[in-house]
């Protein structure tokens, strides 16, 4: 599935839209900073296997995210670069090479519909983004087009560096999260359970949810709780003894207990697991959460950065 | 719903949004703004945790105070669980509506779907549990009950709830620049329409 997507749809939640947005939000925001995009813009997240697009004007494009072995023509393309495409180009994806979720962005954002103040795509609804639709074969998506561009045909020489992405994508293994109001109710042996084994990604996993498979947890007694409101990355433990991450299009209220919250900086990595990949959680304290999240919006200040220093030393514009 | 619409008014830096719900109300903010703004808090959560007890403390009765008029909402009494929810309570079809409109509902909250209001307190001659199973498919401007709440269906969805009846209004519309009819803390009555009414009212064709 293919869709268009920003940073989220904030201001909502109240009414019961939820924020939706970009499943790998570091990913989206380096795909525009290599742009030299503002980081507001519609981007188009892929799975595999994604489209193949026809590029009816020059263009400045990055990807960012998931590899998914890109090609432009025959020549191969790397994502976490800025790449000046020419008119008539075709860009495909041959394979997945690691990661699920690809970002598409252009120089000055996909053209998009904005609803609530977002261009994410509300599908159920059927707005934002393509009309509120994912992409199909022979849809146009248009763009503002780079024509007064000096570089054409080309792959720019800077990137977002591997060390840089390490810091974002690194222990793919290990998912930090913080303890969640429920936590402390759960029996000795779930908690040794929770912080020990691994969890698998099962395919019953989607924008809404992460549904994990391992040991079934338990709480001491059964709770009844008042319905509250959620955010991405809850993990709620099901009355099957099952958790599941809340996700991109979570819905705005849940009623299961929340045994964790996984930090805000790790959602990305956890965003990108395929089906059948393991990981463990580690519990790390509010304050070093934030701690991190401050890093990483240095990180992506840095990167934004870079990207225009970048563009007006090669004039492109 | 005093601190919801107090934190509209005076939002501190970084401060998104915020969601009621029964009894809690969810504080959304952006950690890196809070903490570049307010750099001596030890933690983004500990500086807005202080900010919206000073913000509880400053609420007082009249903040509190509903003054809004309960919203009219029309409906045709003909839901498919009509007959056999008033069989379960031992009432006729026109007992149970008449206990369902006599009553003000307030608002609690609205989530799950965009624009499901959940209202309460249902009164318990006619609080019934929702199925056991879901409905597949329920349509949009369903009244329904389930246990002591009643709500409306915005939008086609799986459904347990006991369907009693159907709105003609629009309880949520894209279209609209406020997409929403209700919001917490709106106070809200029924009241019994006929057939012809409501297919003159109708908005969703």
């Amino acid at each position: 599935m293919a869709t268009l997507q920003d940073s989220g749809r904030f201001g909502s939640r109240h009414i019961g839209v939820g924020s939706g947005g970009a499943m790998d939000l570091f990913a989206l925001l380096a795909a525009n900073y290599l742009c030299n995009n503002d980081g507001e813009e519609a981007v188009l997240e892929l799975n595999f296997p994604a489209p193949e697009f026809i590029f009816e004007e020059n263009a400045i494009i990055a990807l960012a995210g998931a590899d998914f072995a890109a090609m432009i023509n025959e020549t191969p393309l790397p994502p976490w670069r800025t790449i000046a495409v020419k008119k008539g180009s075709i860009l495909s994806f041959r394979r997945p090479v690691s990661g699920s979720k690809a970002y598409l962005a252009v120089r000055g954002g996909w053209q998009a519909e904005k609803w609530l103040e977002s261009y994410s795509t509300h599908l159920k609804l059927g707005k934002g983004g393509f009309g509120g639709k994912a992409i199909q074969k022979n849809d146009s998506i248009g763009f503002l087009s780079s024509s007064n561009s000096l570089a054409i045909g080309k792959i720019m020489p800077w990137q977002v560096s591997n060390r840089e992405l390490a810091k974002v994508y690194g222990h793919a293994d290990q998912i930090q999260c913080i303890a969640g109001k429920e936590y402390e109710l759960l029996t000795a042996t779930s908690k040794n359970d929770f912080n020990g084994q691994f969890f698998t990604l099962s395919q019953q996993s989607d924008r809404m949810g992460y549904r994990l498979s391992g040991q079934p947890l338990m709480l001491q007694q059964h709770v009844d709780l008042v319905s509250s409101a959620v955010d991405r990355g809850t993990v709620q433990l099901l009355p099957s003894g099952s958790c599941i991450v809340l996700m991109a299009d979570h819905q705005t209220i849940g009623g299961y207990p929340r045994i964790a919250s996984v930090a805000r900086v790790d959602l990305p990595k956890l965003a990108q697991l395929q089906p059948g990949q393991a990981f463990g959680f580690t519990i790390i304290s509010p304050q070093e959460a934030e701690n991190q999240l401050v890093k990483r919006q240095k990180l992506l200040s840095e990167i934004k950065w870079a990207c225009t220093i970048n563009f007006k030393k090669h004039n492109l514009c | 719903m005093a601190l919801h619409n107090a934190l509209a008014q005076n939002a501190f830096h970084g401060f998104i949004e915020s969601v009621p719900a029964y009894c809690s109300l969810a504080i959304f903010y952006d950690v890196a703004v809070v903490k570049a703004s307010y750099p001596s808090a030890p933690t983004a959560f500990q500086l807005v945790k202080e900010l919206t007890e000073k913000l509880i403390a400053g609420l007082n009765d009249a903040s509190n105070k509903a003054d809004n008029q309960p919203i009219v909402i029309p409906v045709y009494y003909n839901g498919e669980d009509l007959h056999s929810l008033a069989e379960h309570h031992r009432l006729s079809a026109a007992q149970v509506i008449e206990i369902h409109t006599q009553q003000i509902y307030k608002v609690f909250m609205i989530g799950f779907l965009p624009g499901f209001a959940y209202m309460g307190k249902v009164d318990e001659r006619i609080a019934t549990p929702r199925h056991g199973t879901p409905r597949t498919h329920v349509s949009p401007g369903s009244v329904g009950i389930a246990g002591f709440q009643t709500g409306i269906y915005p939008l086609h969805s799986p459904g347990g709830w006991q369907l009693l009846g159907q709105t003609p209004i629009k309880i949520f519309d894209v279209e609209k620049t406020v997409p929403c009819l209700l919001k917490a803390g709106d106070h809200v009555r029924f009241t019994a329409i006929d057939e012809t009414a409501f297919n003159t009212l109708n908005e969703y064709t």
